[in-house]
């Protein structure tokens, strides 16, 4: 998978790089609007990740110039200047998802996966986790084609999120950004973490014991493939 | 008390004590006035008297020592004149009763003896005293009408002009103090007005509303652009140390570390989202166009906020019927209130304790409960439990930094909604927010 990468902060940009690259995508980064205008006009990339602040360009005009030259691409629009009308311009005119900074490289990973899965029509993720079987598409828990029914939505998004990040350790406060992202309250640490994956262990231990939810001490949970 | 009605009422008083005063002294300011009258009547009729006497003899009068008496029909008038022994001295005038044809009269009477050829003669000029006080009831009656009217017409006038001068007092109250509500504040308009105090007052309240204006502008400006600010290296921190835990090089013992510096920069990041939130709120740049059923908003709360209700097994209870709705309110906003407080039901509660949520209908909209079983508050810091940054209840986890209550004000005041706080220290807490009427769908 190709990747854009139009970010004025150098230093930003270089971890996007880093990560991406990491997770095995083909990245291209570039610091200012009129290099990225000229790159969306003569390559095909499958994600452009847009910043909205660049200082030489307005970051809506680049996304419109994406939308006619790369049109199979996916954008991805982040931006510090979190204003609500932003995101609903941004998103009126083609962009797929929105991201305001900060955010998690964890965050962007899982959005752009989404986006994959709706865009390029991926297959029923299916994965198998001992004899449990689990369904991202349709958000279901199967044991041995019986279906487990006492996992609660918050508790499947943690599921699918370490699935999502598989055989790499998350700690406390990724998992909560992920799941309590969308909620400004004042509580700091204030991590339910642990309350939520005891309650998924003795959940699943009805079943079998869930081995591959393993515990990081000190750092946070994995999920092992 | 308003000053136009001080003033309308200080005249009122005072005009009406000055009319009393003198309706008291008017009959004997009108009495001394008629005797003093009358008796310099009584002196000129004297002399007139002597010179008839002196003209044309005392013989006319009397003669045969028999005494000369005249008066009129009504006998309110008399005149007499006698001879009375030669050491008999008088020139007088007072009241005294005589007998007129066998009616006994009281007359006002001047004496006056004066000695003709070796005799001495007594002169009386009297006149009924019924008759000198019979102007002063009509004449009384007629300045009481005159200064009553005179009193009236000018209490009048003083309210008029009243009430036209303080007119710009009243407007520069009404427009400047009344209806410009902190922070809001209505474009300047000129009070017209002649009167150099109020101009001054005017110019000066003006003034002062632009530099709050102005402070409230730049504070609002600060922290949006700070917070704004702050997003971009958070977000580099942030990415730096999420790449850092995948390196190969980086020891379990360093990564514990990161982890720190992971929670440190996401207290950092709550921090400046918060306050971003609360600036974007206050600048309204939300939209206000979502209906939504109440309940349902509470159940989607309950379903992010379980676990925490579950770690310290309260009961929560929501008591609202299915069927109320809200409108043109913005759900992501709504949701972040009832977050908040039901958060803090939790935090400052007990174990085993209980939140319940109520609604009921009330004047002017509709009042929804929050009401806790916590450690409550107490009276002296209930005015500052909306202040940002200001932690006073000690809540059991110390883990908030004092912006969940800020948030629930900026949002209630974005839609309007009022909120009352009752709490008893030991006993628990109730939060009452009345959606007034236009937010009820």
């Amino acid at each position: 998978m190709n990747v854009l990468i139009v970010e004025d902060e150098k230093a930003l940009a270089g971890e996007l790089h880093i990560f991406l690259t990491g997770n095995n995508f083909l990245c291209e980064t570039c610091y200012n609007g009129a290099t990225a205008s000229e790159k969306i006009a003569t390559n095909q990339y499958d994600f452009i990740l847009i910043d909205l602040g660049l200082p030489d360009y307005d970051g809506l005009d680049l996304l419109k110039e994406a939308k006619q030259s790369n049109p199979e691409a996916a954008c991805l629009i982040l931006t510090a200047r979190a204003e609500v009308y932003d995101r609903i311009k941004g998103l009126d005119m083609g962009a797929d998802d929105y991201l305001p900074k900060p955010f998690s490289l964890l965050e962007l990973q899982s959005r752009m996966q989404a986006i994959m899965r709706r865009k390029f029509g991926l297959k029923h993720n299916l994965i198998a986790l001992g004899n449990f079987a689990i369904d991202l598409t349709d958000r279901t828990i199967c044991f041995n084609s019986a279906q487990v029914n006492a996992i609660t939505k918050k508790e499947f998004d943690l599921i699918a999120y370490m699935i999502l990040h598989k055989n790499r350790t998350l700690t406390r406060p990724q998992l909560s950004e992920h799941i309590w992202g969308s909620v400004v309250n004042d509580d700091y640490d204030s991590n339910y973490i642990d309350a939520h994956i005891k309650n998924i262990r003795k959940k699943l231990n009805v079943y079998e014991s869930p081995d591959w939810l393993e515990t990081v001490r000190g750092l946070g949970y994995r999920i092992n493939l | 008390m308003k000053l136009q009605t001080k003033l309308t009422l200080f005249n009122t008083v005072s005009k009406l004590v000055i009319v009393l005063l003198f309706v008291a002294l008017l009959p004997s300011l009108i009495n001394t006035i008629n005797q003093s009258y009358t008796d310099s009547r009584f002196r000129k009729q004297k002399d007139k008297v002597l010179q008839v006497v002196h003209k044309s003899g005392i013989q006319s009068y009397i003669q045969n020592d028999e005494a000369y008496a005249s008066y009129n029909l009504l006998k309110e008038e008399y005149v007499y004149l006698d001879t009375v022994s030669m050491n008999e001295f008088l020139d007088t005038i007072k009241n005294d009763r005589r007998k007129v044809d066998g009616d006994t009269i009281q007359y006002r009477i001047l004496s006056y003896t004066f000695k003709i050829k070796h005799k001495n003669y007594l002169l009386e000029i009297g006149k009924s005293v019924s008759s000198i006080g019979e102007t002063s009831t009509p004449l009384q009656n007629i300045a009481f009408e005159v200064l009553l009217s005179m009193i009236l017409l000018t209490i009048l006038a003083d309210l008029v002009y009243s009430n036209y001068v303080l007119r710009p007092l009243g407007l520069i109250i009404k427009t400047k103090l009344r209806s410009n509500k902190f922070p809001q504040f209505g474009a300047y308009e000129k009070v017209q007005t002649s009167t150099t105090d109020f101009e001054y007052l005017d110019v000066s309240i003006h003034e002062m509303i632009q530099t709050i204006e102005r402070t409230f502008q730049k504070e609002r400006e600060f922290i949006s652009n700070a917070s704004h600010e702050l997003m971009t290296p958070i977000s580099i921190l942030q990415s730096k140390i999420e790449n850092m835990f995948e390196e190969d090089a980086v020891s379990d013992e360093l990564k514990i570390r990161l982890l720190e510096m992971q929670r440190i920069l996401n207290r950092l990041k709550t921090i400046t989202k918060t306050l971003l939130l609360i600036s974007q709120i206050e600048n309204e740049q939300f939209l206000k166009e979502d209906t939504i059923g109440v309940n349902e908003l509470l159940q989607d709360v309950y379903d992010e906020i379980s676990i925490r209700l579950q770690a310290k097994n309260i009961t929560f209870t929501i008591d609202v019927p299915a069927d109320i709705k809200l409108k043109d309110v913005n759900k992501f906003l709504l949701f972040n209130l009832f977050f908040n407080l039901v958060n803090n039901a939790i935090k400052y509660n007990k174990e085993d304790g209980t939140i319940i949520i109520s609604c009921a209908p009330v004047k002017g909209g509709l009042m929804i409960r929050i009401t806790d079983t916590g450690i409550g508050i107490s009276e002296a810091q209930l005015p500052h439990i909306f202040s940002r940054f200001k932690k006073f209840r000690q809540s059991l986890e110390q883990d908030s930094f004092g912006l969940g209550l800020p948030i629930v004000k900026s949002i209630s005041e974005f839609h309007h909604i009022h909120i009352n706080v009752h709490s008893e220290e030991g006993v628990g807490s109730t939060f009452e927010l009345t959606f007034p009427d236009e937010l009820i769908g």
